[in-house]
């Protein structure tokens, strides 16, 4: 007894570390990525409103950017508005079923907390379950692909960010419709990469890659980025990079978009597995 | 001692506000991001017991996970650090020995003093933190390069710090 009190007493800042350690290393280990988010989302309702406080000034101080891709995005609609409006008079089509066409909806909120510099990056967005938003819906930036919805609460919602190597999305090359894999390997925000494109695909410096609509959370055709290199991976595969489209750094505005027909597609596909 | 209290108290909670209003927004480039909240566990008294420095850097590493979303992460490093620093304060230990009853400050034991000290255990939370953060030896090197990017500018900023509260 005397000699373990003893023992106890020479080591104690030893064991007071291990233990400590423990304790740590058992936060890390139970992180994966849901119960992650979850965690982070739970204690973000601590941390969110020290967070809306920076973002308001941020945002302040970006007021003249904002602008100028507000009014890009206002012209560009207009034109689309435009083109719907003339082609729809010229259709024998009395009933206006919006239900009947109209697949995706739009949400816009805003990025209140951002990081590009980790392994695993994720963002918060200022809106949540009683704004109609759910997990797997996904994130896009002015018409580029910013990332997808894990985690919600009441008024905020927690996004994985493209910028995160679990974050995973069939993409495709615009010119050909080749489609592969593309996620982040961690390196730079700027860049991601692309796999699984074989090799007799003929890949060009400047090609658009977009998303392909296959996973039933991004629409067809939102664009992600462009070829900025490529080189042979493997034994058939391309290793593409990819520079992308939005500038996850700068990203402040932000369009959520649910898919209405999601559960009617998943439900489907789930028959045939 | 409730004086000394109330003092760390206060430069905790300035470094945790200067940490995640300043600091965390930072991102420069990917490669550096400076954690400048570890110079509370450089600046506690010289004498202070073992275990009560590594309950505060437990302490300070979870508020710091809580404040980045990153669970253990930032608390196994801090401890580490708040583990290691005996251990390092013996090995840049001045000439003539401590001080009893000091703090390690920079206008007490010097600028050469302070900045060897300073950079060691920046060094050590640094190495220890992306590491973890990435979890695999995969890309060491590119991790190696965040790691000396990071303490530079952590180093900097510490000194900086520590020279304004000289100024004071």
């Amino acid at each position: 007894m005397r000699n373990l009190l003893n023992f106890l007493a020479r080591y104690n800042s030893l064991i007071i570390f291990l233990f400590l350690e423990g304790i740590a290393f058992y936060l890390i280990s139970t992180r994966n990525n849901y119960q992650n988010s979850r965690l982070v989302n739970s204690v973000r309702g601590v941390t969110s409103g020290i967070e809306k406080k920076i973002n308001n000034t941020k945002s302040y101080l970006s007021l003249r950017k904002v602008n100028e891709t507000l009014a890009e995005e206002n012209v560009a609609l207009k034109n689309r508005i435009a083109k719907f409006t003339k082609t729809e008079s010229s259709l024998f089509f009395s009933v206006n079923d919006s239900i009947y066409k109209q697949q995706y909806f739009h949400t816009s909120a805003e990025v209140i907390k951002n990081s590009v510099n980790k392994q695993r990056n994720f963002f918060t967005i200022n809106k949540g379950e009683s704004q109609g938003i759910k997990v797997d819906m996904a994130v896009i930036s002015s018409n580029s692909v910013a990332g997808v919805i894990v985690g919600c609460s009441k008024n905020f919602s927690v996004a994985m960010s493209l910028l995160n190597p679990d974050f995973k999305l069939s993409a495709r090359i615009k010119s050909n419709g080749y489609f592969g894999s593309l996620s982040w390997d961690g390196k730079d925000y700027r860049y991601a990469i692309l796999s699984e494109i074989p090799q007799h695909v003929i890949v060009t410096v400047g090609d658009t890659i977009e998303t392909t609509g296959y996973s039933a959370i991004f629409p067809e055709g939102e664009i992600i980025g462009t070829v900025s290199d490529y080189e042979i991976y493997g034994g058939d595969f391309y290793k593409i990079k990819i520079l992308l489209a939005t500038d996850l750094k700068k990203l402040h505005f932000v369009d959520v978009v649910g898919n209405m027909k999601k559960t009617e597609e998943t439900e489907l596909e789930k028959l045939y597995k | 001692m409730i004086n000394s209290i109330f003092r760390f108290g206060l430069i905790f909670i300035l470094l945790i506000l200067l940490q995640v209003l300043l600091f965390n927004n930072i991102q420069f480039s990917g490669y550096v991001n400076p954690y400048v909240y570890i110079m509370f566990i450089l600046l506690l008294p010289i004498e202070i017991p073992s275990w009560l420095l590594l309950l505060l850097a437990f302490g300070t590493g979870l508020i710091m996970d809580f404040f980045s979303g990153s669970p253990g992460m930032h608390t196994s490093a801090t401890v580490l650090a708040g583990f290691v620093r005996p251990n390092v304060l013996r090995i840049v230990s001045p000439k003539d020995g401590y001080e009893s009853g000091s703090d390690p400050s920079m206008f007490i034991y010097g600028f050469r003093w302070f900045f060897l000290y300073t950079l060691l255990m920046v060094l050590i939370h640094h190495t220890a933190l992306f590491y973890l953060e990435v979890f695999r030896f995969a890309d060491f090197f590119r991790t190696m390069l965040r790691v000396i990017l990071s303490t530079i500018f952590t180093v900097t900023f510490i000194l900086l710090i520590e020279f304004y509260r000289r100024g004071k």
